[in-house]
């Protein structure tokens, strides 16, 4: 057993020292690839200018204020969408009637980009925050609600014979049973729509903000500085795999494991 | 709810816990109507260990479904203390094949899952009763693991923790050992008579395995198949606790293997179904 384990450890320590080599490799080209000046500077700077640029930004306050901005955003964005997808979800889960209808409707709007939320969110809401939690609500909620409602439709049934044998009351199967038994599925969906939501929050920030990442990612296109634009992409895709990953992963992983549903 | 002073002179004669009369269950299914269980008549006492034995779709598992209150008889009716059954409910609790656990609670959480809708306990009292099960299954030192930090047979013994828990009068078992390997089963014999023994349960124990329904029951009910009823009740009077693997309890099992053999159409077919048990 133990050997067993510190393989496994091994493997994985190997493994994450072979993506950092990638990365470091892909860095390398990045420079190489500058130094050969196929492009002149305005369209492919150096990783250095990229990374001089962002401390330039976060130096002159703007960058940290704007991460906290777009993450504050989300949290209150994404807070009521994770909110309102779980009690659609559940009443999908629960009535057929709702479920056949709904689905129909959010399959729907998952195949709407992000971005096309935000003329729609314009219009009803001009240039206030309230349009750009519009924005994530819209993008992420049907992701949240879809997956609760089939976390539902598949808890075992066996887990329900129990509950009713041990004597629930109809009205405690709701969150003594139902809701734990299908929390796998709602924190995947959590995952997924956290992801969608964020390709919401910085799309909407694009065109109606005056701070956030994606301000910062608009005015580096209007000030004609790839650098910027480029290194506010990283940060975007930085923070997106942190909380994607760190966050959310780690906890659907140890909900999967505690419920039994990955064996390792 | 529960009335035990008996006026009537027939109190001398204790009154079955629990009577099946006449019950038969169909099946609407695209092929028909399918009979399950044909009218089957049978009455258990209190205190007795029932094992109900029979081949695959004999309808064991349905008659002790329409004894949990999960599903109703087509006719006839199923009493309790003669009180028709309504429902499901902790009076009759059921024990699965597999534990059924709920993973989202610790192993004491699940035990004192089924005394959370009793009434007049708080939760201090709850955990003392939860205790208290959990150390006659020998499993009081893992209150705090994780379901998934159990092994089957450690799982199997805390669900039977939790169906005790709530102190029922009667426990339906469907086959709760079958899906254990037999080391770990057969080590569960003795700490599960003992512990019918101890709790004073009356027990309904729906198995394939003959030799099991020989080393548990006080009385065996043979099935048979297609449709479902009951051929033949033995009566096991064995010295309990009894071994699993002891000598006398081969004969009553041999008597019941031919009991269920004597329904297979021919040799060949017999012979596969007695390799199974």
């Amino acid at each position: 057993m133990r050997i067993c384990r510190t393989r496994k450890e091994d493997a994985v320590w190997q493994r994450n020292f072979r993506t950092l080599v990638f990365y470091l490799v892909l860095l390398a080209l990045w420079q190489i690839f500058f130094e050969m000046r196929f492009f002149p500077e305005y369209i492919l700077p150096s990783p250095g200018m990229v990374f001089r640029r962002l401390r330039e930004l976060g130096g002159d306050g703007i960058l940290w204020p704007s991460v906290k901005a777009t993450l504050l955003r989300m949290a209150i964005g994404f807070g009521l969408s994770a909110l309102i997808g779980l009690g659609v979800g559940v009443a999908m889960g629960m009535l057929p009637v709702a479920n056949q209808y709904l689905r129909s409707v959010f399959l729907g709007m998952q195949t709407l980009p992000s971005a096309a939320w935000v003329p729609i969110s314009l219009l009803i809401f001009g240039l206030s925050d309230r349009g750009i939690y519009f924005v994530i609500i819209m993008s992420s909620m049907a992701a949240v609600a879809i997956a609760t409602a089939d976390g539902i439709a598949n808890i075992p049934p066996l887990y329900l014979r129990a509950a009713k044998t041990l004597g629930t009351p109809r009205w405690a199967m709701g969150y003594q049973v139902i809701l734990p038994a299908a929390l796998p599925s709602v924190m995947t969906g959590f995952k997924l729509g956290w992801t969608l939501g964020w390709h919401g929050a910085v799309s909407a920030e694009l065109i109606k903000s005056s701070i956030g990442l994606g301000f910062l990612l608009h005015m580096g296109r209007e000030l004609n500085d790839m650098s910027q634009v480029l290194g506010l992409m990283l940060v975007t895709i930085f923070f997106g795999v942190l909380m994607d990953r760190f966050l959310f992963g780690v906890m659907e992983n140890r909900i999967r494991r505690r419920w039994g549903l990955d064996h390792e | 709810m529960i009335k035990t002073e008996d006026h009537s002179p027939a109190a001398a004669m204790p009154l079955p816990k629990l009577v099946l009369r006449e019950v038969t269950k169909a099946y609407n299914t695209r092929h028909g109507i399918v009979e399950a269980l044909l009218p089957t008549n049978l009455e258990v006492k209190k205190n007795e260990f029932l094992v109900i034995v029979g081949p695959s779709g004999c309808g064991k598992t349905t008659l002790l479904n329409l004894i949990a209150g999960f599903d109703h008889p087509t006719s006839g009716e199923v009493l309790m203390d003669g009180h028709p059954i309504k429902g499901p409910g902790f009076d009759r609790l059921v024990m699965f094949q597999e534990a059924a656990l709920f993973p989202w609670l610790k192993v004491i959480d699940n035990v004192m899952y089924g005394l959370k809708w009793k009434k007049g306990l708080n939760r201090a009292e709850r955990r003392d009763v939860a205790m208290c099960f959990l150390e006659m299954v020998h499993l009081g030192r893992f209150a705090d693991a994780s379901i998934h930090e159990l092994s089957g047979g450690m799982k199997q013994r805390v669900a039977l923790a939790r169906a005790l828990a709530p102190n029922p009068r009667v426990l339906l078992m469907d086959e709760p050992f079958a899906a254990l390997d037999a080391l770990t089963r057969e080590g569960l014999y003795l700490q599960f008579q003992e512990i019918i023994a101890a709790t004073k349960k009356t027990v309904i124990f729906v198995t394939h395995n003959v030799r099991e329904a020989a080393c548990l029951g006080d009385r065996v009910a043979v099935m048979s198949a297609c449709p479902g009823r009951i051929k033949r009740e033995l009566m096991i009077d064995l010295p309990r606790p009894r071994q699993f693997n002891r000598t006398e309890v081969s004969v009553p099992a041999a008597e019941i293997g031919r009991e269920l053999h004597a329904d297979l159409p021919d040799e060949e077919g017999g012979r596969g179904v007695a390799e199974e048990f």
